[in-house]
């Protein structure tokens, strides 16, 4: 017999964000302040696959996100499409470029709040592609919606 | 037509490749594709017919994506990081490159409205070959490198800017007037698109449809107040650079120009050179050239200069803000289509543009090498 039953996914969808979040989850969120340089981003990197970027040390003062995919891109070499605008494609870590971590966050974010639905919520991460959503308030990071997360509490883990 | 657009798409998508693998920029290989699929070549050899209403048609479409995404991608934050030196030494680059076009228009002879266009083809660097060039000499990240990319970033926007007001024709005041409008319209739609934020649609990819119906209105909306259409496009561009979908619009739309429309400007722009044109126009490409070149050596070396740079790296700033592309080709493209120029110079400056495009991104890189010192040297 399996371990773990999955929950009805409907009944999650129905569920408000709030209800969901871990209050404790604030405190094991990666985070990383705008100014912190490169090499302190990578070093989380290599056991979180993503990490938010904040104003300064001690704010929950959401600016940024980086991820593994994006770590990806400036470790390989680099290459520069047909049409080149802008600085987006000279941020590279071979050549010096990428040094803080506000070179290299995704400065907008699609973010959602406590009182979103839950269904609401992954139906517009799908739409997004994307695989992490902060939660916020005020501006503040209060938590994050992953899959890792929501796959916990399917499984009735959480 | 239908088999002449699948045979230059496929070879323009060959010779890119070839010529990125020579270090060359890929969209000579466009251009090339179009002299090869154009009138005097396959025309003559197997009766093609690459020029129509239709290829022009398309690669106009392909004109409004390219200036779309470069709008995107150099966003409102970019410009607002450039901070004063970036700033500065960008107006020196700016009004003095179009002053050595203007000079060498009137030099020519040409009426001043035709200087003036001339003056215009001579503005916009291509980031590309520049970031190129900086990657192989690893100096991306030196003080010379960061300004060459910030004042090639700021060149592509103030480009766009003077186009718009030479463009415009009528009165001056008229025409301050109506590009004070667009801006208005511009600024209420960042405005307006900050404040929507948070707003959720329901449907399904809405952002992506409205991100590339709002390039063709704005295109549209800046044609009616007598500016040119790709002035919309990139404002729009820049409206969206705001989003938190950024990222995925501009995946989508550069995929959609860079596989099919866009190259098929490129091409359009090859398949019009005229090889008569360049019996007879020695004199043109003579001062052409050199100006375009020189007029960005001296307007960024001494922008450079004042804002605290030793001469020699000013120089290499200079240098390395040679290169032009795109946004040339696309000037040309704009000033043919507005009848600046009359038939037999249409297609002189078309040529003459072609071959500066070549020339910069050939010599730029080992002028650059010479000129270039390693900080701390």
């Amino acid at each position: 017999m399996a371990q773990y039953s999955i929950v009805n996914p409907q009944e999650i969808h129905e569920k408000k964000i709030k209800d969901i979040i871990d209050k404790k989850q604030i405190w094991n969120l990666p985070m990383v302040e705008k100014d912190a340089d490169v090499e302190t981003v990578l070093s989380i990197l290599t056991s979180r696959d993503h990490v938010w970027v904040v104003e300064e040390r001690g704010s929950k003062k959401l600016c940024g996100l980086i991820t593994e995919s994006d770590i990806l891109r400036l470790i390989a070499p680099p290459r520069l499409p047909k049409y080149v605008f802008g600085k987006k494609y000279s941020i590279s870590l071979q050549y010096g470029t990428a040094r803080k971590a506000s070179d290299i966050m995704h400065k907008q974010l699609i973010t959602c709040s406590p009182d979103d639905d839950v269904g609401n919520v992954l139906a517009r991460m799908v739409n997004a592609m994307i695989r992490r959503c902060p939660v916020v308030e005020n501006g503040e990071i209060v938590g994050e919606i992953t899959v890792h997360y929501i796959l916990q509490i399917l499984l009735g883990k959480r | 037509m239908l088999l002449e657009i699948g045979i230059a798409l496929l070879l323009a998508k060959l010779l890119g490749f070839l010529f990125d693998k020579l270090k060359q920029p890929a969209v000579i290989g466009e251009i090339l594709t179009g002299i090869v699929v154009g009138p005097f070549i396959a025309g003559e050899l197997f009766g093609m017919n690459y020029i129509s209403s239709v290829t022009e048609g398309l690669g106009e479409m392909g004109i409004i994506l390219l200036l779309f995404i470069s709008g995107l991608e150099i966003g409102v934050d970019e410009i607002k990081a450039a901070g004063k030196k970036g700033m500065l030494t960008s107006l020196f680059d700016v009004s003095i490159a179009f002053l050595f076009g203007v000079i060498a228009g009137h030099v020519l002879g040409y009426d001043i409205r035709t200087s003036i266009a001339i003056g215009n083809i001579m503005v916009a660097t291509s980031v590309g070959i520049t970031v190129r060039t900086l990657m192989e000499m690893n100096a991306l990240h030196s003080k010379v490198g960061e300004l060459i990319l910030t004042v090639a970033v700021l060149d592509d926007v103030l480009g766009i800017i003077v186009l718009s007001i030479t463009l415009g024709t009528g009165e001056i005041s008229v025409l301050l007037l109506k590009i004070l409008i667009f801006f208005l319209i511009f600024l209420g739609f960042v405005i307006a698109i900050k404040k929507m934020k948070g707003v959720k649609i329901g449907i399904p990819r809405f952002v992506l449809t409205s991100a590339i119906s709002f390039a063709f209105i704005f295109s549209a909306v800046a044609v009616d107040l007598g500016l040119a259409a790709v002035t919309g496009a990139f404002f729009a561009g820049l409206i969206f650079s705001n989003l938190p979908q950024r990222r995925r619009i501009d995946e989508f739309v550069r995929q959609m120009g860079e596989i099919f429309f866009i190259p098929l400007f490129f091409i359009w722009v090859g398949a019009s050179f005229d090889f008569n044109a360049l019996g007879n126009m020695g004199n043109l490409v003579l001062l052409f050239i050199p100006m375009a070149l020189v007029g960005k050596i001296v307007g960024c070396s001494a922008g450079a200069k004042i804002c605290g740079f030793k001469a020699r790296d000013a120089l290499a700033v200079g240098v390395g803000m040679m290169p032009r592309m795109e946004v040339a080709l696309i000037v040309v493209s704009i000033e043919m289509s507005m009848g600046t120029f009359n038939a037999t110079l249409a297609h002189q400056v078309l040529a003459a543009t072609i071959l500066l495009v070549i020339i910069s991104s050939i010599i730029t890189p080992p002028l650059l090498k010479i000129v270039y010192r390693e900080e701390g040297e």
